[in-house]
């Protein structure tokens, strides 16, 4: 039954890691371990590959999948999602897309109509990782650097 | 590379406690697809031949779709699967919501259970750990109540299915909730994870789930959500009502493109057919010996979908649904609020029983949806011991005092209050109407509307004779989700599958009852095409939109990296009915067993009503459907040789 199962793309800490932990405490599927003031590790077979090691790594220390170093992004500066609800099918692909739960579903948008929207409930969650956006089969979520909110509809 | 799907079961031993990841090898996805394919491909090689389907030896499996999570749409469905108690063969039942992707997200296809815990536990995963915990503070609460807990719990991120006190108390019409009482309720289930003692599995995972073409797949979405899209304004609930009347006095019928149902659908739900359907005879009334005279316009008047549209807050849709059939409603009385009533729903617990009280169909939906027990066969089983009362076969000593007549809403209430608690009479109705004929004995059988043991859906084969063959000849029996004449025109495989016959466009209604050929390719056709889609974890009412419109054979080359052809998918789909066909016979049951009652099949026929004068028998297209899958003609086994081909 068993055959050779194949190592999923993961991020990378180089040994430039000192041991903050800011990393840690980001990381949405708890995928990172380490000492404090000691090198980190992340565990290959828990990463999603949203990268918010690399943007929060103050020593720049992460690599993406293809070894590239990932640079620090102010928080402030991180994107975030921004939903069209006019093209928006209120289908929740992006809700449950989210690794950190920060999006929720809106109370009925008026007598017209009767359904719900995707907003941003929780922001300070939010990692800026861009799966809702990637996720959305029809190119409702948009990312955007500006403040989140329901932008276009 | 696993693409589509995660490649990885996880196998949870609840006497032993042990928990452990399999991986299972590509060809088989390739052979079985997900979901249901892949449940058939597991269960059946591990469950023993005799096994207790109450007992250790039964598995029980959670499986997500193929589709599941990969950027296509319609494609939230999750399935549960084993051996039935209900029916004694294989069982499944199917569902919406949150729950499907949530299986993948935490790395798995499926999660499937053996053994049994002694005493109740609940699975939770979060995050590459999966470990069994204590549940008994959860035990006896309903299944909104756990849910609720179990939400606060785990952060409010996780998802849960869980069984209510009628899957505790081993009801076997009961079935198992995730969303706050979405059922997945048929082939008695719940009663499955009761006798394991699992009151919930809780998922937490955020896995991706990794596709070969994501654009490509996204394009599709985009042109299928178009389709979903178009909505004409014009549409009233009255009217709807008046197209089922002149449907039923026409002697021709028209092939019917599902994008209008789609329509409907959108609008209001299932419940758009709560007046249409009895009016052109497709709703059974009165335990299946009434029609459309006993249960009239002004008689289902009160849960025309106009009506039912006035007390929808919100619209609800699965996870990946474009079209948002579902709804949550306001209710008068204990409950606040509740998932809209199925037409299902309204039918088995209204017309079925004569009853015409719309809030009482609101309360019983929320109680059944809470006590996890499945709607149709609560509905179902109330109207057959309401017959059984008035045949004089139960007395009012028997029921404990209830004046079981027909459309006594308190009492219907009453009885079926009794049933979720297995008090008095309800201990014996709560394992549905065949087991209670049983005990009651005094030739109460005759009025037990049952399919294998299955109480039957709310479609009468004796207005399509597709339902009356489906309910028969498929391994879960009495199901209408696996095809119908009306499904065959709706679903337009022709368009995309070699060798399929065009529906016809316009002809006469007697062409319906006629035992041809055709019939039985067509209804062949169905059950391939719908094991296909409930490997991939797509929902039935998307497939109306016609195979064109709806690109599942396209999405899973898209998402996989396949390259095959429908035909190839259609195979795959026949090898699936093949398997459960075999699992069938391995746990015991001989196809040529399953006998619909003389009532449902119009023999003889009903006097008035859209049906009168109709025999809708499935003798002869059964054995040609047998012959369509390459099973023996006398027997309804498939052959060693089938087996051979079919790559079994």
């Amino acid at each position: 039954m068993i055959v050779a199962w194949r190592e999923p793309m993961s991020y990378r800490i180089t040994e430039t890691c000192n041991g903050c932990g800011a990393c840690t405490k980001l990381c949405p599927v708890e995928a990172i371990f380490g000492e404090k003031k000691g090198l980190h590790v992340i565990d290959k077979a828990l990463c999603i590959e949203c990268g918010a090691c690399g943007r929060v790594c103050p020593v720049e220390a992460v690599r993406d999948p293809f070894g590239i170093p990932c640079a620090m992004v102010k928080k402030s500066a991180w994107e975030k999602p921004r939903f069209d609800t006019k093209t928006c099918m209120s289908c929740r692909i992006c809700i449950d897309a989210c690794p950190v739960g920060c999006l929720g579903l809106s109370a009925p948008a008026g007598p017209d109509d009767p359904h719900g929207y995707p907003f941003m409930e929780h922001e300070k969650a939010c990692i800026g990782c861009g799966f809702c956006a990637r996720e959305c089969p029809v190119e409702a979520v948009t990312m955007n650097a500006s403040p989140a909110g329901h932008g276009g509809g | 590379m696993k693409l589509g799907y995660m490649g990885k079961i996880l196998v949870v031993d609840l006497s032993t406690r042990e928990i452990g990841e399999e991986i299972i090898p590509d060809d088989v996805y390739e052979h079985y697809l997900s979901g249901m394919g892949l449940a058939a491909y597991i269960l059946y090689s591990r469950i023993p031949p005799g096994a207790d389907p109450l007992g250790p030896d039964n598995i029980l499996g959670f499986v997500s779709g193929l589709l599941t999570g990969t950027g296509s749409l319609f494609s939230g469905r999750w399935m549960v699967t084993g051996k039935s108690p209900l029916t004694g063969g294989w069982g499944d039942a199917n569902c919406g919501g949150s729950f499907s992707p949530a299986i993948k997200r935490c790395g798995y296809d499926g999660i499937f259970f053996r053994g049994i815990s002694d005493r109740p536990v609940y699975l939770y995963v979060k995050n590459g750990r999966a470990e069994l915990r204590d549940a008994s503070h959860l035990w006896g609460k309903d299944t909104v109540e756990a849910e609720e807990i179990l939400m606060r719990e785990s952060g409010g991120r996780a998802r849960a299915a869980v069984i209510g006190p009628a899957g505790e108390k081993l009801s076997l019409i009961s079935g198992i909730s995730n969303d706050r009482g979405r059922l997945a309720a048929r082939s008695g289930l719940g009663a499955v994870m009761g006798s394991k003692k699992i009151k919930a599995v809780v998922l937490d995972g955020r896995k991706r789930i990794a596709v070969h073409n994501l654009e490509g797949i996204k394009q599709l979405s985009r042109m299928c959500n178009r389709w979903v899209q178009f909505q004409p304004p014009f549409l009233s609930g009255p009217l709807a009502a008046y197209v089922g009347t002149i449907m039923r006095i026409l002697p021709t019928q028209m092939a019917q493109d599902g994008l209008l149902y789609k329509i409907l659908l959108k609008k209001w739900g299932t419940g758009s057919m709560n007046q249409m359907s009895v009016e052109m005879g497709d709703s059974p009334i009165k335990n299946w010996k009434g029609s459309s005279a006993d249960w009239g316009i002004e008689k289902s008047l009160s849960v025309n979908p106009d009506a039912i549209r006035q007390t929808e807050k919100v619209k609800y849709h699965c996870y990946s649904c474009p079209l948002g059939c579902g709804g949550i409603c306001t209710t008068k009385g204990v409950y606040k609020e509740t998932h809209k009533p199925e037409y299902e729903s309204v039918l088995a617990l209204g017309g079925l029983c004569m009853n015409r009280d719309p809030d009482s169909i609101f309360y019983l939906n929320e109680l059944l949806n809470r006590a996890g027990m499945d709607t149709i066969s609560a509905g179902g089983t109330a109207a057959f011991a309401i017959e059984c009362y008035e045949a004089g076969i139960l007395t009012k000593e028997d029921t404990g005092g209830i004046e079981l007549t027909w459309g006594n809403t308190p009492a219907i209430v009453s009885l079926i209050e009794k049933m979720i608690r297995r008090e008095g009479i309800g201990d014996i109705l709560a394992d549905g109407s065949k087991a209670a004929a049983k005990r009651i004995g005094k030739d109460a059988g005759r009025f037990a509307m049952h399919a294998g043991g299955q109480e039957l859906p709310m479609h009468d084969g004796r207005n399509d004779p597709g339902f009356n063959l489906h309910y028969s000849v498929e391994a879960t029996p009495g199901r209408h989700t696996m095809g119908a004449q009306l499904y065959y025109e709706m679903f337009q495989l022709w368009k995309k599958v070699s060798g399929l016959p065009r529906a016809e466009l316009l002809y006469f209604k007697d062409r319906k009852y006629e035992a041809d050929e055709k019939k039985a390719v067509k209804a062949a056709a169905c059950s391939k095409f719908m094991n296909v889609v409930n490997g991939a974890g797509v929902c039935l009412f998307g497939t109306f939109l016609g195979a064109k419109r709806i690109p599942v054979f396209d999405w899973l080359n898209a998402a996989t990296g396949w390259n095959k052809t429908p035909d190839e998918y259609m195979e795959i789909g026949g090898r699936i009915q093949s398997l459960k066909q075999l699992f069938n016979i391995k746990h015991g049951i001989d196809p040529k067993s399953v006998k619909l009652s003389d009532r449902v099949l119009g023999r003889p026929p009903q006097k008035e009503g859209a049906n009168r004068d109709r025999t809708a028998d499935v003798e002869k297209t059964m054995v040609g459907y047998w012959s369509q899958f390459g099973w023996n003609q006398e027997t309804g086994k498939p052959d060693p040789e089938c087996l051979k081909s079919n790559g079994l």
